[in-house]
């Protein structure tokens, strides 16, 4: 088999473990009983204040920001600059390409040293802060290195060893139209898809699923009105 | 299991449809005059850009004024004819140039001072006027 059909039919392994092993965390997240009243106070009192709160976790990661400032930082960093790159990436899934896309282009080329300095700030972060060290498990620094790892070769195909961008999309779309088309055999390029393909593999099994997890926490998605409404669920319903 | 039963329907239905659906959109680059470019086509694919700002830097600050990588001569040889018969500007999706960076969403500022057109030579007729 060539190397276009392997990689083909990776991708829509991955794609399939991905969506299917998300959609399947989200399911038990939300058959999972939140017995208890327990917003963080002072919390908001309307269902549009939590929404309101939860919106400033997910934009600013404000829980974060008040407990430690260092990791919000490069935590930040990262996201943000994660969020520019992959809109980046969007010009090899659209065609024609949507044309705010073509916005972000310039700003999610420099993102990727921003994403890489966030992710660097972070390992230092398990390897130099002492009892974070003593609870960094190997897959807590396997994560980290392999986000890193993607970074770099996606720069590396930018700054140093060009790639023939066209002929990658049209292996990409490809891929959508159920219509192959041959991918380029770069090996910087082949490293960085095997290495986002793992990505997609794990990431319904890591702790990177943290983002959906957010919308499930009691302490964050529960109203603070528990003398107005007797709070009801899993088994104090019963 | 009416469950399964169902689902191997819908997939074998999605597997006929399949080859009703438009085939990938890639881009149809247009051939260039003469036999070959100055580089194989797969270095030009990918590193052309690096060429020509090579080419830029030795013309530009060292004053070495060859043909070799001049953007000049990529129009030169790359130019397509739009309906008129005359050659199209980088504003026109034809353009040797845009048929892959619209496609790649790559934006260029080569043509804000050069000309995306090769020179139109006078004839004499015209000279003489």
């Amino acid at each position: 088999m060539s190397l276009s059909v392997i990689y083909a039919l990776l991708f829509y392994a991955a794609t399939l473990v991905l969506v299917i092993g998300v959609a399947r965390k989200i399911a038990i997240y939300s058959k999972t009983p939140q017995p208890l009243k327990i917003p963080t106070t002072p919390a908001p009192l309307t269902t549009s204040g939590v929404v309101w709160r939860m919106a400033k976790e997910v934009a600013v990661f404000q829980s974060l920001f008040k407990s430690n400032k260092w990791i919000w930082l490069f935590g930040w960093l990262f996201h943000v600059a994660l969020a520019l790159v992959l809109m980046r990436h969007l010009r090899y899934v659209t065609e024609p390409v949507w044309f705010w896309v073509n916005w972000v282009q310039p700003f999610g080329k420099y993102a990727g040293f921003a994403m890489l300095a966030g992710l660097g700030g972070l390992w230092l972060r398990r390897i130099v802060v002492d009892r974070v060290r003593y609870i960094s498990s190997p897959s807590d620094h396997l994560m980290l290195l392999l986000l890193m790892a993607i970074a770099v070769s996606g720069l590396a195909m930018k700054y140093v060893d060009h790639t023939d961008i066209v002929a990658l999309k049209g292996f990409m779309l490809g891929l959508m139209y159920f219509d192959w088309q041959p991918l380029p055999g770069n090996p910087l390029l082949i490293t960085h898809l095997s290495l986002v393909l793992l990505l997609m593999f794990i990431f319904p099994i890591s702790k990177l699923l943290h983002a959906p997890g957010l919308f499930f926490s009691p302490t964050r998605n529960q109203t603070d009105n528990p003398r107005e409404v007797r709070h009801v669920a899993g088994w104090s319903a019963k | 299991m009416p469950g399964v039963r169902i689902m191997m329907r819908v997939a074998v239905l999605l597997f006929l449809v399949t080859p009703v659906w438009a085939g990938t959109p890639v881009p149809e680059i247009p051939k260039g005059k003469g036999q070959q470019c100055v580089e194989d086509t797969a270095m030009m694919r990918t590193n052309h850009m690096e060429f020509i700002l090579h080419q830029r830097d030795d013309t530009m600050h060292r004053g070495i004024r060859t043909k070799k990588h001049s953007l000049k001569e990529c129009i030169e040889c790359h130019a397509v004819k739009g309906d008129d018969g005359m050659p199209v500007s980088v504003e026109s999706p034809k353009h040797f140039c845009s048929v892959c960076h619209r496609y790649a969403a790559v934006s260029i500022d080569c043509f804000q001072c050069h000309n995306s057109k090769p020179e139109i030579k006078l004839t004499g007729d015209r000279n003489g006027q």
